[in-house]
């Protein structure tokens, strides 16, 4: 079988927080400041003495069916064969329309370009036979990537046999990233801002 | 407990450029439906305002795209819209209907002021799905976007075309008045007609009204997101502008001011219709700014 599909495998039993996927993908792919193709959001939780923080790593979930390129006015953002969810630089007119249709909150406008951005799975990097630069760059193994079709795969043993689950799955994305005990605390919006009155 | 430690927050998609475009297309679509209520409806005594009307629906329709135009990252590379087309896209759809609309407006302006009736009718029958659709699809872009609760509602093109024509004929009764009383030799204002678009206006409000009450309704008994949507609108941050402003300013008191024989005057009609224009901004910038206002992770 050599069908492809890209997609990765989060083992959040192994995550320690340590944000060096994000600061790996700012690197690599020459992200300006204030903006993030790829960030680990960061919970706490409980009471002491009984307390725990959460991990969280989002990147863009490279959907099935996804709503960003089903509304993209000019096909600018588009899916590849291999199931990369990616934006031609070129075509994008900036309209943001895909930043609204997104459920998962991973676009953002390039301070510089003014066209709409996001993580691309590092496409340039696949292309050469390389793996993202933040799984490349985790510290702890957790991020696995690869073809989800290759039952061979390390990703693909991962996801089919351990209990997995995706962010926000009642949209119908069918997104690519899969979690291992993923928290619903630090999925959902009801916690607050440190620091911050409610 | 829970405190979040780090998280990025989403940029703003939309925001208030877009919200007064919708404004002018509303207000635009509106007037025309106005000004074909004489020409192709055969309401005569709605011919005064019929030039008039066709006149702000195509001025107000240039303006509207400028507010695009600022909005988007790229503005010169507009052309793409008409090269790389995507048809699931109601964007891709609107950069049609906007190309269309406003030429099919000058065309029927054009053989209105020519006096040709026959010509007048039949691009006015073209035009009117045309400025339902220019408005209509401004709706589904909200629709489209499937997690922001207060958007994706299959009331938002509906509730956007019912908005529109509330604004558009405000415009239009305000436009006449100005023109009438300082404008005309006479400075005599047409009552008759300005109460009849006065009734217009007043049947859409009430239908607004309900399809506004049925939106929040259904919010309510929604999930958990659609839940804090609602409430976002009744008692959050956006309740003044939502409740006071948009209903209560703009819709409530108007419509009572135009059904109550007791309270009706022209003056009070043109107030109620200026008090319409501003609360139907109003819900412009609410359904835009309220829609994307908790982050989505």
């Amino acid at each position: 079988m050599n069908q492809i599909k890209y997609g990765m495998v989060i083992d959040l039993r192994r995550c320690i927080g340590c944000h060096t996927c994000e600061v790996a993908c700012k690197m690599e792919n020459r992200v300006p400041l204030g903006v993030w193709p790829a960030w680990v959001k960061e919970i706490e939780k409980g009471f002491y003495p009984n307390v725990r923080k959460s991990f969280l790593p989002l990147l863009c979930d490279h959907c099935d069916n996804p709503s960003c390129v089903t509304v993209c006015p000019t096909k600018a953002s588009f899916k590849r064969k291999d199931g990369i969810v990616i934006i031609d630089p070129h075509t994008c007119i900036g309209c943001r329309y895909c930043m609204m249709a997104c459920p998962y909150a991973v676009r953002y406008v390039h301070p510089i370009q003014k066209i709409v951005q996001k993580c691309s799975f590092c496409s340039h990097r696949i292309d050469a036979g390389l793996k993202p630069a933040c799984v490349d760059a985790c510290a702890t193994g957790a991020r696995v990537f690869g073809n989800l079709l290759d039952p061979k795969a390390e990703v693909a043993i991962l996801k089919n046999t351990h209990a997995v689950q995706t962010i926000k799955p009642e949209y119908g994305t069918h997104p690519n990233i899969y979690y291992i005990g993923l928290d619903k605390d630090a999925v959902s919006l009801t916690g607050k801002e440190k620091g911050k009155a409610s | 407990m829970i405190d979040i430690l780090y998280n990025v927050g989403h940029q703003e998609a939309a925001g208030a450029l877009i919200a007064i475009y919708f404004y002018l297309t509303g207000i635009s679509a509106g007037s025309f439906i106005v000004s074909t209520l004489a020409y192709v409806f055969g309401q005569t005594k709605f011919k005064p305002i019929g030039r008039i009307a066709v006149v702000l629906a195509t001025v107000v329709l240039i303006l509207a795209p400028m507010a695009l135009l600022i909005h988007v990252g790229r503005p010169f590379r507009a052309w793409r819209l008409f090269y790389n087309i995507n048809f699931t896209s109601p964007i891709s759809w609107g950069s049609f209907l906007l190309t269309l609309y406003p030429i099919n407006c000058i065309i029927y302006g054009y053989f209105i002021f020519k006096n040709n009736a026959k010509m007048t009718k039949l691009f006015g029958t073209i035009g009117i799905p045309l400025a339902v659709a220019v408005h209509g699809y401004c709706g589904f872009i909200l629709g489209f976007a499937k997690a922001r609760h207060l958007w994706n509602t299959a009331l938002m093109p509906i509730l956007f075309l019912v908005s529109a024509i509330v604004s558009g004929v405000a415009l239009v009764i305000f436009v006449v008045y100005i023109k009438d009383r300082f404008f005309s030799q006479e400075g005599k204002v047409n009552e008759a007609l300005i109460f009849g678009l006065a009734k217009l206006m007043g049947g859409f409000l009430l239908l607004d009204l309900f399809l506004v009450l049925s939106d929040v309704l259904i919010l309510l008994a929604g999930s958990e997101d659609a839940i804090k949507a609602g409430w976002l609108l009744l008692t959050g941050k956006f309740a003044i502008p939502f409740l006071g402003i948009e209903n209560g300013l703009g819709k409530v008191i108007p419509a009572i001011l135009v059904f109550s024989t007791r309270l009706r005057t022209t003056n009070r009609v043109v107030l109620a219709s200026f008090l319409v224009m501003f609360g139907i901004l109003f819900m412009r910038l609410v359904v835009v700014l309220a829609g994307e206002f908790f982050p989505l992770i």
